[in-house]
């Protein structure tokens, strides 16, 4: 994830960037760079945060920049591969936030015909192809340029040649507009210049825009202009990072509709029907594997839990997940067995601690994070981001989500490279993980329903969440996520352990939560429900949106769409996640930060 | 010649009437303060406006438009952030030559304005009593000799009105100024660089209304409605009483036993009674109701407030979309008669006023007999249950029951 601003106007475009800039920190912060246009394009860029590249900025004059602050996933953290990129002319700039996937074919094809790249970034190519197609009009070009590019991407451009102009352009990465008086915006996000306009227009998918300080333009697809209406923002600037959700954690787990597809970005190939990871990566999934072994803390553990089913089914190598605090003191490490760590932060200490370890005994590691450039990343043998972007709220959501996403791309791989499953069956994953931001979007309308579900377990002391299979770790994950932000007491059990002790606590004020996925233990899901019902208290049941038999057996139902098997863990825990939120939230805890957490934990 | 009027600002003294509008727009006598000055400026002659607009500058813009209601034209800037004056003033160089600029939030009458645009680096002046809230002027021979800060002992009894004729001369100092100890850019330091090289002619004003605290509109209220002229429009039954200058707006009711003292400006779409009083000083918005057995005395009504049954409201302001439930009432005066004093954003101040009742932000609800003590600051969004007594300042969002 990046984050990419647009300025012309009246003001000075580096301050009136770089302010902007910050607000889109939360996107990404391993670099930052500005081109502003005085006369010719004047680029500075810096590792590090904003405020590194601010400081070493000059006095620059100039009413147009373009911004970027950089969160990595193609190339290193280098200032040669911060943005803005130049083209060979040093005449357009480019911002880009996204994935050019055929940027190596493109690069060939430009550097045969004599341009010149000074980066390791994919999205260098653009500013060279923008020039190629360059005939002395910026849109033109930036169209025609968009139509070789297979990928993501919102971009914005500027040409010292035209420097009354700025033009931007999206696809599946997200870019807005902010109409100001004698000035006008584009960014990657609302905060971005919510202090200086609160009228937007928002940018279609596959639609390109040209902005002077006077007017918008918006062209569609076919380049026929377009005519949209401003929006008005409510929310007030002051609450502007939430994008107008009253808690980080309702915005992040808003955001999983589309973190599930960033996550997926660069790594799955729907023509090719295939997975591909980083070389390092791919060389270990490659490896003689018979046993994995995921290591982890907290929601992140529970993550891996889920990604023991997912893998055990796909590959029927088995898998033992264990929690870092024992790992790295106790059971075997045999040299040369397949270790995986998974942490969002990349610096928690347990999991540090383990993979130092595993890396002592021989032990393979790879590295499941968030943070690139964390001691995780440099640690280990390799690593998977999951590019969710900076989650913020204390208790992890979309991480998780991200997280299971990637064991699953993780466990396809492995099936895929010891011939277990073929491309047809690869290729009908990918389309399953496709779908995902759909489900996700469904199961987050689901919001109003779930928190008048919520009104009626408020007052709870004790809430039990039951499941089978992939489903119990999703009732232990449900269960972590409504104590800690609620501080109800939460416990997650496998349904069919009930009986051997827990039954105990069941009483008749004491709500429990059935996830029933229409699975080969269904049967013996509604067996457990009827147990329970028999005992008297409230059964919610987390059913599947084609299931009829449900309602006869739990008292209240919430439905998720969702036409994989495996897949249906991921809307699952969207449905948890929000229960738990609303549940903490009318009972108004502090949900953002609970009481005696830390978002890392980097003590033991 | 263009008129910059500045209306970026928040107004954090007039809480809460502006946690949900920008201070210009409070009403006084149905109109926002932004539109007295508008009409006086166009009395003056001004046809080409500029806005500095920031702090929820959308509510500004949609009343204004681009000023064809009033066939003239606005242009708005947004000023971003609220960094002073200066800074405000600042942003509107590329678009000016030679100006005149006032605070949107003091009223400035039409001679006044006149007499700015008419002298060239000017700066209008006013003689006044609480020194100590405002900066003050040293002139000689109408020459400006220096703004100072507020202070302690001031050395002049004249102080800044807040408007000002320039040209481009003046964004060579404002480039210059820097943060002031209350960390702003302000206009009066970049003027005292200017006079080192520039001399301004202070103008003396008579006609003008600051606002500082939200009783002070209560004050511009009264002066503005002693000014108005009868003019009936609405539908008025029989057996009603309306005595002095009132205005009603068209398809306002007003139902028998009415009886409605003037000066009192009633908005439209309004129903009056039956069988209510209503007393001197009172603007009331339009789609309000004031229903039977109740007084309604020296206060601003907003739009969309209902003051149904059985209340009392005097020396009040109540924000819009209000709802008092039957019974509520709110007292005004003092039995030792002394000052009322009124908490607001946590601080005392004295309102050096002996008759006032409550603020109240927009969308509060009341319920029934719940009462509210002299100098009542309530939030926005409040909610009462029946038989609640209130006093001090009240939180946003806050829900007594």
């Amino acid at each position: 994830m990046c984050g990419i601003i647009g300025y012309i106007g009246f003001r000075n475009a580096k301050e009136v960037g770089i302010d902007c800039l910050k607000r889109l920190e939360y996107r990404g912060y391993d670099s930052a760079g500005i081109s502003v246009i005085d006369k010719i394009q004047q680029v500075y860029k810096e590792v590090g945060e904003i405020k590194e590249l601010e400081k070493k900025l000059p006095d620059i004059k100039g009413n147009i920049s373009i911004n970027h602050t950089r969160w990595a996933t193609t190339g290193g953290v280098t200032k040669e591969n911060a943005h803005p990129h130049l083209s060979t002319n040093k005449k357009i700039a480019i911002v880009h936030n996204g994935i050019i996937e055929n940027f190596r074919k493109l690069k060939e094809q430009l550097i045969a015909k004599g341009y010149k790249f000074t980066s390791q970034t994919d999205s260098e190519v653009l500013a060279h192809l923008i020039e190629d197609n360059y005939k002395g009009d910026l849109e033109k070009a930036v169209f025609n340029a968009l139509k070789q590019v297979e990928g993501y991407y919102a971009i914005v451009v500027t040409s010292s040649d035209e420097p009354d102009k700025i033009v931007g352009a999206r696809k599946d990465s997200p870019l807005v507009i902010g109409v100001g008086d004698n000035e006008n915006f584009l960014a990657s996000d609302i905060p971005a210049f919510l202090k200086y306009t609160n009228r937007v227009i928002y940018l279609n998918d596959g639609e390109l825009c040209s902005l002077t300080d006077k007017d918008v333009k918006v062209f569609d697809s076919n380049n026929n202009v377009v005519e949209r209406n401003e929006d008005i923002i409510k929310w007030d600037f002051k609450d502007a990072e939430k994008s107008g959700f009253p808690h980080f954690m309702l915005k992040e787990i808003f955001d999983q509709k589309d973190t599930v597809a960033y996550v997926l970005r660069g790594r799955i190939s729907e023509i090719d029907r295939k997975i591909e990871f980083h070389e390092k990566v791919e060389n270990l999934l490659k490896s003689e594997l018979d046993f994995i072994n995921i290591v982890a803390c907290g929601t992140s553990y529970y993550a891996g839990l889920v990604g023991k089913y997912l893998i055990e089914k796909l590959t029927g190598i088995s898998v033992v997940v264990d929690l870092a605090s024992e790992y790295r003191y106790f059971g075997p490490k045999k040299e040369n067995s397949f270790v995986i760590l998974i942490t969002q932060s990349g610096e928690t200490l347990d999991t540090l601690a383990a993979l130092k370890e595993a890396k002592a005994s021989g032990c393979k590691t790879l590295v499941i994070t968030n943070v690139i450039g964390s001691s995780a990343t440099r640690l280990s043998d390799s690593y998977v981001l999951t590019q969710s972007g900076p989650e913020i709220g204390v208790a992890a959501t979309k991480t998780f989500t991200a997280q299971v996403i990637t064991l699953f791309l993780i466990g396809l791989k492995i099936a895929f490279n010891q011939n277990k499953i073929g491309f047809d069956e690869v290729s009908k994953n990918i389309l399953e993980l496709k779908e995902l931001p759909k489900i996700v979007r469904d199961a987050l309308e689901k919001s109003p329903t779930i928190l008048e579900i919520a009104k009626q377990i408020k007052h709870a002391k004790s809430v039990f969440f039951i499941g089978r299979g992939i489903n119990y770790p999703l009732a232990l994950e449900g269960a972590l996520k409504l104590k800690e932000i609620s501080y109800i007491h939460a416990e997650g059990f496998a349904a069919g352990e009930l009986k051997h002790g827990p039954f105990a606590l069941l009483t008749e004020t004491t709500p429990v939560v059935a996830i029933a996925t229409k699975d080969s233990t269904y049967d013996k899901i509604l067996a457990n429900i009827g147990e329970v019902k028999a005992r008297g208290p409230t059964v919610l049941a987390i059913a599947d949106d084609a299931d009829t038999e449900i309602e006869k057996h739990a008292d209240l139902v919430l439905r998720y769409t969702s036409h994989s098997e495996l897949l249906s863990c991921i809307p699952i825990i969207v449905i948890l996640q929000l229960l738990a939120y609303h549940v903490a939230n009318l009972n108004g805890c502090s949900i953002d930060k609970p009481r005696n957490l830390a978002k890392s934990v980097t003590v033991e | 010649m263009k008129c910059v009027i500045l209306a970026a600002g928040e107004g954090k003294r007039v809480h809460p009437l502006t946690y949900t509008r920008p201070k210009v727009m409070l009403p006084i006598a149905n109109k926002p303060i932004l539109e007295w000055n508008l009409k006086n400026a166009i009395d003056a002659g001004f046809k080409e406006f500029i806005f500095v607009v920031a702090y929820k500058s959308e509510m500004v813009r949609n009343y204004f438009g681009n000023g064809d209601k009033w066939g003239i034209k606005i242009g708005y800037i947004n000023q971003g952030q609220a960094l002073g004056t200066a800074h405000a003033i600042g942003m509107v160089e590329k678009f000016v030559n030679d100006f005149i600029v006032l605070s949107g939030d003091t009223i400035f009458g039409k001679q006044e304005i006149k007499a700015i645009a008419k002298n060239k680096n000017c700066i209008g002046i006013i003689k006044a009593e609480n020194l100590k809230d405002y900066g003050t002027v040293e002139i000689k021979d109408k020459n400006i000799l220096k703004i100072h800060e507020k202070m302690e002992n001031p050395v002049t009894n004249i102080i800044n009105a807040g408007i000002y004729h320039f040209d481009k001369k003046i964004f060579d100092y404002i480039r210059k100024t820097k943060k002031s100890i209350r960390g702003e850019y302000e206009i009066t330091d970049s003027i005292n660089m200017m006079l080192n090289d520039i001399s301004l002619v202070s103008i003396l004003l008579k006609e003008w209304k600051d606002i500082v605290y939200p009783w002070h509109l209560l004050d511009a209220n009264e002066e503005i409605l002693k000014k108005i002229v009868k003019k009936i429009k609405g539908n008025i039954e029989k057996n009603t009483t309306i005595k002095g200058n009132v205005v009603i707006g068209k398809n306002t009711t007003i139902r028998a036993g009415a009886y409605i003292e003037g000066p009192v400006i009633i908005g439209e779409n309004s129903k009056i009674g039956p069988n209510c009083y209503i007393r001197p000083y009172t603007s009331i918005g339009n789609n309000c109701h004031v229903g039977n057995a109740c007084e309604v005395k020296n206060s601003i009504i907003m739009d969309g407030t209902n003051v149904p049954h059985q209340n009392y409201v005097g020396d009040s302001i109540l924000g819009q979309y209000c709802n008092l439930g039957a019974g509520t009432k709110v007292a005004n005066l003092r039995l030792d008669k002394k000052n009322i004093t009124i908490l607001l954003n946590g601080e005392k101040v004295d309102t050096k006023r002996r008759k006032l009742g409550i603020i109240m932000g927009d969308n509060v609800q009341t319920g029934i007999n719940s009462m509210m003590n002299v100098g009542t600051c309530v939030g926005n969004n409040v909610f009462l249950g029946p038989g609640v007594v209130l006093s001090g300042e009240i939180q946003p969002f806050s829900k007594f029951l």
